[in-house]
């Protein structure tokens, strides 16, 4: 593990150069605030609260520290607010329904020995999972594309709102399939153990189709798509709108 | 018009495909049952060892049969949940339950979910029409991936546990050919970011195995990993593999895509200032991208952490257990997504500067 630690410190030098400093200062600011968010939540502090309140300070950083220029930024950070509590909203409405909270048979194993009733409510857990799992998604998804906007724009500047919103959908396809790309191999890479362990265990179909584990997963993945897709759409109505201003 | 024709006709699909869900329990070998009244009573109040204080309830519910020979029958059944329901879960009125027998008596296995699921993927396709994406790519990239997913988990399910790591590589390489011809056609920008995809995920895993053998494994606790798929290490870097793939492509894709512009806005530009620009881009997406994996990895193991700390473990003996996989799945990932760059930008530098020029 030292070794692996080394080898990207070294290369994180050699291939960022000037800007290596800063990289490592982000990546490391993230890693402190995960830390902090796990012990508020684990000394009983409620993890939605926390789950957002960290998660703004994530976003901030992400967007800020990355972006030079400051409508850029500006942009994808009021966008990634609102497509942080948009993913809150629909994660509650769906844990609502599905309950698919904390573990289950397939964890048997790993379970052995742990007190089971605990003081955290691990409904609450499996919403904070979600928006954070969709942190970097959001935050990538709408700086790219409010660059790739503010990129066209400044380049024609007496375009109509219509061809902005036009453009923002052309910037934001690839962008789009990408990200789900990403989430999609993600999906896969967390799965194939549990759905080969699923098989092991002779699950039948009705098991397999409403395990919670599984559907925990899907709709994990399903939200942050949702996510992704209104990061379009509210983009370009803010570049309208700062257009409009400066027109 | 015609769109909004076309909008309401995918809203009714979404809401009947939606619906069925709540009454196909007739595709089910097992038993489903449909709540219809339940008393919950409190029972007491837990405190462990670690002063988790947890309350207890009982709850007596009372269903009805949806499939089966006992179709129409009305059944009693009883739940105990705890309120930080880890590994029990609270049933209301309206919902669908999978009940199994064991002896004579009937007992909840979990709750039907695939209403939720087939919910939200409508919800998804009808977003998706409501807006001008290019759905078409989206959905074949989509469902060719998830075939190959089947398939791969059908071969492993199926055939010997020492290939997986094989099948988990042609997948990888299926998985990026999909995708790369699907969102960038079948062009040369797709052969450029192919081949720099598959040398810096390669080259990336080799020198992550290389250090991990170095050092022995230490401190990287394999057996831990999820789910007990063996052999372990190959289990590992499958996985790796498929969650670094993605991001690395979006990183190969960018910085072709760009390097590929400036050759055609400067036809005559020299290789090292190609090679230059390449590393520039580069540079502004490593962050984001170590980001996006960083959330996702830690999201994952989140239920467990909190489980660790809530029985009295110490943060560094919780992320000792539950998360040293997960950071050398980060820093492995890291490295492939840094060594991108400047293979990419050498790869694109001299394959535009010969390709195009010919």
């Amino acid at each position: 593990m030292s070794y692996l630690f080394i080898a990207f410190i070294l290369l994180s030098i050699v291939v960022m150069g000037k800007r290596s400093l800063t990289f490592l200062f982000g990546l490391g600011i993230n890693v402190v605030l995960i830390l902090v968010l796990v012990i508020m939540i684990a000394d009983g502090f409620d993890p939605i609260i926390t789950t957002v309140v960290i998660s703004i300070f994530v976003l901030v950083i992400a967007i800020y520290l990355n972006v030079e220029n400051y409508d850029t930024a500006n942009t994808a950070f009021k966008t990634s607010l609102i497509i942080m509590l948009l993913i809150l909203g629909i994660t509650f409405l769906v844990q609502h329904y599905a309950n698919f909270q904390g573990m289950w048979i397939e964890n048997q194993e790993e379970l052995e020995g742990f007190s089971l009733q605990l003081g955290i409510s691990f409904p609450e857990i499996a919403i904070a999972i979600i928006v954070i799992n969709s942190l970097g998604v959001i935050s990538e998804t709408s700086v790219a594309i409010s660059s790739g906007l503010n990129e066209i724009i400044d380049n024609k500047p007496d375009l109509t709102d219509s061809e902005i919103f036009n453009d923002g959908f052309s910037v934001g396809n690839k962008i789009l399939i990408t990200q789900i790309n990403t989430m999609l191999l993600n999906f896969f890479a967390s799965t194939f153990t549990l759905i080969y362990l699923m098989h092991s265990l002779k699950f039948t179909n009705s098991e397999f189709i409403n395990d919670k584990l599984l559907v925990a997963e899907i709709l994990t993945t399903l939200v942050c798509i949702i996510g992704v897709i209104f990061t379009v759409p509210i983009t370009s109505y803010f570049t309208v709108n700062n257009h409009k201003k400066r027109a | 018009m015609k769109n909004w024709v076309k909008i309401i006709i995918i809203c009714l699909i979404g809401i009947a495909i939606t619906a069925l869900t709540r009454i196909d329990s007739a595709i089910y070998s097992d038993p489903i049952v449909q709540v219809t009244s339940v008393k919950t009573n409190y029972q007491s109040t837990e405190t462990d060892e670690y002063k988790n204080v947890a309350k207890i309830y009982n709850q007596t519910i009372t269903g009805k049969f949806l499939n089966t020979k006992d179709k129409g029958k009305t059944i009693n059944l009883t739940n105990q949940y705890d309120s930080s329901l880890l590994m029990t879960q609270k049933y209301r009125v309206g919902q669908q339950l999978v009940v199994k027998k064991n002896s004579s008596e009937y007992s909840i296995y979990s709750q039907k979910r695939d209403t939720v699921v087939v919910g939200l993927i409508s919800l998804v396709v009808l977003i998706l029409f409501l807006m001008k994406y290019d759905r078409i790519r989206l959905f074949l990239s989509i469902v060719l991936n998830l075939i190959v997913f089947v398939i791969f988990m059908y071969i492993i399910i199926n055939v010997p546990k020492s290939i997986l790591l094989i099948s988990a590589i042609i997948t990888a390489l299926l998985v990026t050919i999909i995708s790369l011809v699907v969102i960038l056609g079948p062009s040369f920008n797709a052969l450029v970011a192919f081949l720099s995809t598959t040398i810096s995920t390669t080259l990336a895993i080799l020198l992550s195995v290389f250090l991990m053998y170095l050092s022995n494994n230490q401190n990287i606790h394999l057996e831990y990993s999820d789910y007990g798929l063996q052999p372990y290490f190959m289990v590992f870097i499958s996985g790796v593999i498929f969650s670094v793939l993605g991001v690395i492509m979006d990183e190969t894709m960018d910085i072709t895509a760009s390097l590929i512009e400036i050759k055609q806005e400067v036809p005559d530009v020299q290789d090292g200032k190609l090679f230059k620009s390449g590393m520039n881009i580069g540079r502004e997406l490593v962050g984001p991208l170590i980001n996006i994996l960083l959330f996702i990895v830690v999201a994952e193991h989140l239920n467990i952490v909190f489980l660790y700390l809530s029985n009295g473990n110490s943060i560094n003996y919780t992320i000792d257990m539950t998360l040293t996989l997960g950071i050398a799945q980060l820093l492995i990932s890291s490295i492939g997504i840094l060594i991108t760059v400047p293979i990419t930008s050498f790869i694109a530098t001299k394959i535009i500067n010969r390709g195009i020029a010919k």
